[in-house]
């Protein structure tokens, strides 16, 4: 009887268990193994050392590639989170009945990044597409927009602002609704105005929210990839390739196994760093 | 007074609208461009209004490409994904917060430490793990000589079942449980088995829903692991088939758009009805994947 229920717990953990440690955790030491060899999928894994890394120093792709990644989160994610923490103070501010101006600001959020990005190649299309359109009708000169190396990857932070501005929208809301009224009315009494209410009150007490929010965001923006494949492939010039654009082109395109291992391995050291920044900052207070 | 409120309102109410409006812009690109001809298409963009509506775009669209088959598949993937994670994360919660055992907080940071890990991280390593999955699809016990799960629905479905924020929700769910319901089971001499058999899945409705429409959503918008595992045009889930109809010939925006209308409908549906949760699951879980 009780060698049953010693057993019976682990029963009920196993199937999770056995599914993440087969594709989590023995790929994390995969991958870290993988990086100090030659593999190519089809012949054996030779033991090369630090060569990958050497070369990816060396790689002015890649060095590009995490410019870029940086350049592109610093672009969607900072303008995303303000834009949606102003909308959640708008709509929050209960004055006006919102139930289908939000549904409508969250909506692109449910929808596939394959999907929000055929929209969007039709809005950039550089030809007839309807920005150009648009900008013609007021007489004003078009661009390339995705196929001009200088914006590609702006517009690109633009769609991403588009897509996740409702979802920023939505939990700062959640978060809103979790600070007392009681601060309010108090500050309404002292006589603070909706500025300074803002910056002494809603600010600091959303800061949990804030922070979990940045830290996904920094993670998941550096992990961008669809709508680079599927909208740019990378180019023009290279100017939008990212970190996992790359990794996926080494190691699926050029069947350069060891050498994207390596890069997946900077990256995960970056999102690691994130994390550990996270953690210090969160367990300070 | 009350005039400078109303003036507020209005004020108010105009910015959000406007605000909404350009959000809901692309959206309506989306539908009216769907529905406009061939020829209106080529001059361009000129106005929102299609000069008739051509609703059969949308199943000629449908005619190009076997769609039927994209859908089966991506239904057919999303389906078992769905039923598979919440039977696995729930378990594995339960037995986080209901049962004492060795090794328990280990094993729970283990999981959680999970959900901080991309998956486009492991992507290459986990492509390898599919590959050599061991015998199946011609492969050896050491996962050598075949294609694994290659182009096999378990090789999309496997890795998106372990989810550990699903196991992080139902282990708090079920944490809030009263004591005495399963001290009560216990009493009646049941197993742990069938006190969550009994007791914990019947009252897991509200989990179960919130839970299983963010993966429904999450795996039908799949794009990534359905690219990196089939490489045939029949194993295709909707969003690749989406993707390489744009890849064909020259881009046919209204044929194009269509097709994007079809695939986001079900999502969209989802949305409409069931908007409730879908927001108490983002802010509860507070990330989507």
């Amino acid at each position: 009887m009780k060698g049953k229920v010693k057993i019976a717990p682990y029963c009920f953990i196993a199937p999770f268990f056995i599914i993440f440690t087969y594709f989590y955790f023995v790929p994390v030491f995969k991958v870290i193994m993988d990086s100090f060899t030659d593999y190519d999928m089809f012949t054996k894994r030779n033991f090369v050392g630090l060569k990958n890394y050497i070369d990816l120093v060396k790689d002015e792709t890649f060095i590009l590639s995490i410019g870029n990644t940086f350049f592109y989160t610093a672009c969607m994610l900072f303008p995303a989170l303000v834009i949606g923490l102003l909308l959640a103070c708008l709509i929050g501010s209960s004055l006006v009945k919102t139930r289908y101006t939000r549904m409508a600001i969250f909506m692109p959020h449910v929808f596939s990044m394959v999907a929000i990005s055929m929209i969007w190649l039709y809005l950039y299309e550089p030809n007839n597409g309807v920005l150009n359109q648009i900008l013609k009708t007021m007489h004003l000169r078009g661009s390339k927009w995705l196929r001009d190396p200088e914006i590609a990857l702006f517009c690109l932070a633009v769609m991403g602002i588009w897509k996740s501005v409702g979802y920023y929208m939505v939990v700062f809301l959640s978060g809103l609704k979790g600070i007392s009224l009681q601060y309010y009315e108090a500050a309404k009494i002292d006589g603070a105005g909706p500025v300074n209410t803002f910056f002494h009150i809603t600010l600091p007490l959303l800061k949990p929210t804030t922070t979990f929010l940045l830290i996904t965001g920094i993670i998941s923006s550096f992990n961008v990839f669809e709508q680079v494949n599927i909208m740019t492939g990378g180019g023009p010039l290279n100017r939008t390739t990212t970190m996992v654009h790359q990794i996926y082109t080494a190691g699926f395109a050029e069947y350069k196994l060891g050498y994207a291992s390596a890069m997946s391995v900077i990256l995960l050291l970056i999102v690691i760093g994130i994390s550990i920044l996270n953690f210090g900052l969160t367990n300070k207070e | 007074m009350s005039k400078q409120i109303i003036m507020k309102k209005v004020i108010l109410k105009i910015l959000i609208i406007i605000i909404a409006l350009i959000v809901i812009f692309p959206l309506c690109v989306l539908l009216s461009t769907a529905l406009k001809s061939d020829r209106e298409i080529a001059s361009g963009f000129v106005s929102l209004t299609p000069e008739k509506l051509l609703w059969e775009n949308i199943p000629k669209a449908m005619g190009m490409g076997d769609w039927p088959r994209y859908f089966f598949n991506s239904a057919l993937i999303t389906v078992i994904t769905v039923v598979c994670s919440l039977l696995i994360n729930s378990s594995a919660g339960f037995a986080f917060a209901r049962l004492p055992f060795k090794g328990k907080n280990v094993l729970f940071y283990c999981a959680m430490i999970g959900m901080m890990l991309p998956m486009q991280i492991i992507m290459l390593p986990v492509f390898l793990q599919i590959k050599e999955f061991p015998l199946l699809g011609g492969n050896n016990i050491l996962g050598q000589g075949g294609i694994g799960l290659i182009n096999n629905y378990w090789g999309i479905i496997l890795p998106l079942i372990a989810h550990p924020f699903g196991v992080f929700m139902s282990r708090q769910y079920y944490m809030n449980f009263p004591k005495e319901l399963d001290e009560a089971a216990k009493l009646d001499g049941c197993s742990a088995l069938s006190i969550y058999v009994r007791v914990y899945l019947p009252l897991s409705k509200s989990l179960f829903a919130t839970l299983g429409l963010l993966k429904t959503v999450d795996t039908w918008n799949q794009y990534t692991w359905p690219l990196l595992v089939t490489n045939t045009k029949e194993m295709q889930t909707v969003q690749l088939a989406l993707n390489a109809f744009k890849g064909e010939n020259t881009v046919q925006w209204n044929y194009l758009m269509a097709a994007t209308i079809v695939i986001i409908l079900p999502v969209l549906v989802l949305f409409i009805f069931l908007q409730k949760y879908f927001v108490q699951g983002i802010v509860s879980t507070g990330m989507k994947d």
